[in-house]
């Protein structure tokens, strides 16, 4: 446990910039989303909603790079000073992980706030279990559906490139992994897609319907397309099951090469 | 046996690092590894150290594979890999929440002998580089210290304090390789003298047998090696 915190703590050391710059970022989105000045509120919404998709597209994208700052880790194909130190990889790479999956776990949130925040602008007043579903339950799911998986394969190409850094081939596992990936992305999404709803699946925002007509403007709008989100359980956990086992591999070839 | 190489061969692709390397070290010596860039010293460090595999025959460090004792090993690289924005505090966090063997009290004392300024290493000179890492390395409680070109690239006055404290801190249980370009500095320090030559070992000596001969370490280095 002393060597996980510490390598934590120099995760955190590392990486601080970043993870500050990306959560300090959520202020400019909401400096962005109050810009947004149409009198239609469904446009309004709209328009908000594909900012708050930029922002979270965006913050995965830092988060990537975040994680996948292995590079600066090495010199002359060796890492620094975690050389030789005792821990097994896999501690290295469960504390970088999860430093980077803490960092996501705030700026998520802070959109989901976010969310929440210009659906309460529009005078829709949500009850606290819709509120959770919005500022939690989408964020985790997002972070476990996309971002974890995202995140271990970053973390797992950039292991498994430098790992043949030393012999100056690092370009070809990087090549074959970025171009077998999509397949075998799209033969795993199918196969889930496929299973998808064999559990309940779980229901989301029921109660908003009724919330937007009583609102002044509820009247206004078509709400016959609003209806209760159904996500399935089964792309979740699987996507969670993929990300360990890059996880596993990750930890593997960074034992194997710094053994 | 402290540890031993047995039939060892070392392959860079075409380029040989060592080649047919058999030899063994007990416990309580000060080793010099001593020969030309490219003669073969680090890459026999790091054979020791479990960085490298051998292309063929065998490494055992305290009668075992180098990797299985890396906690029992202490090396301090050629390469100058310290974070920039580290301080010497932050190194004996670091250290001492990764090794279980090390001595905040020894390191502490260490960083004073070696006068360390305590300031982020982006902000240190090479030698004042050179005398923390050896500080973080020295102050493991370890029987295996392999230290690759601690002197290289850093003053004479900072030479001067890495040998001292060396000499300081050995103990007779312990065991020190140390390769360096420094040879007539660090000569007083060895017991035994490997002299390396594009690979292989040209000559193994007792540094204390060379002396009785009238020869110094630097002049047995000329005399094998040039």
């Amino acid at each position: 446990m002393k060597a996980f915190t510490t390598l934590l703590w120099l995760e955190y050391r590392r990486s601080w910039v970043w993870g500050t710059a990306l959560i300090g970022s959520l202020a400019f989105w909401a400096w962005g989303l109050n810009q947004v000045n149409v009198r239609d509120i469904g446009e309004q919404l709209g328009i908000r909603a594909g900012l708050l998709g930029i922002a979270a597209a965006l913050g995965g994208l830092v988060l990537c790079f975040m994680i996948g700052r292995i590079r600066s880790e090495t010199r002359q194909g060796q890492y620094q000073i975690l050389l030789l130190t005792p821990p097994a990889g896999y501690v290295h790479v469960a504390a970088r992980y999860v430093f980077a999956l803490a960092v996501a776990v705030l700026y998520f949130v802070g959109i989901g706030g976010l969310a929440w925040w210009i659906v309460a602008q529009t005078g829709l007043s949500l009850d606290a279990g819709t509120v959770a579903q919005l500022v939690l339950v989408c964020p985790f799911y997002g972070i476990g559906g996309i971002l974890i998986p995202l995140l271990s394969w970053t973390l797992l190409l950039m292991i498994f490139v430098s790992a043949y850094r030393i012999s100056g081939s690092g370009w070809i596992p990087g090549t074959v992994m970025i171009l077998g990936s999509p397949l075998v992305i799209r033969w795993y999404s199918d196969w889930l897609i496929h299973i998808s709803y064999t559990l309940p699946g779980w229901r989301l925002f029921e109660g908003v319907r009724t919330l937007i007509a009583s609102t002044s403007w509820g009247a206004e709008v078509d709400t016959s397309g609003v209806t209760a989100l159904v996500v399935p359980q089964e792309p979740l956990w699987g996507m969670l099951l993929l990300a360990l086992v890059m996880l596993v591999i990750a930890g593997r070839i960074w034992q194997e090469v710094e053994g | 046996m402290l540890a031993r190489l047995d039939d060892v061969t070392k392959l860079y692709g075409r380029n040989e690092g060592l080649r047919d390397f058999t030899i063994a070290f007990p416990k309580g010596e000060v080793v010099g590894v001593l020969g030309l860039n490219g003669s073969g010293k680090s890459t026999m460090l790091k054979l020791l150290a479990g960085l490298l595999f051998p292309t063929s025959g065998r490494v055992t460090v305290f009668d075992g594979p180098p990797r299985t004792n890396r906690a029992r090993i202490g090396y301090l690289g050629e390469n100058d890999a310290l974070y920039a924005w580290m301080m010497p505090k932050d190194a004996e966090r670091f250290m001492a929440g990764l090794y279980d063997d090390f001595d905040s009290i020894r390191y502490r004392e260490l960083l004073d002998v070696l006068e360390v300024p305590r300031r982020k290493t982006k902000a240190m000179s090479k030698g004042e580089r050179g005398r923390l890492r050896l500080a973080m390395a020295m102050a493991r409680d370890v029987k295996l210290y392999l230290l690759d070109e601690p002197l290289a690239g850093i003053d004479l006055l900072s030479r001067e304090k890495i040998l001292t404290s060396l000499v300081r801190e050995w103990h007779t249980d312990e065991t020190i390789f140390l390769s360096t370009h420094e040879v007539a500095e660090a000569e007083s320090l060895f017991d035994r003298v490997l002299f390396l030559r594009q690979g292989r070992l040209a000559l193994d000596a007792n540094a204390e047998a060379l002396r009785a001969e009238g020869k110094s370490v630097v002049a047995t280095f000329r005399e094998v090696l040039s």
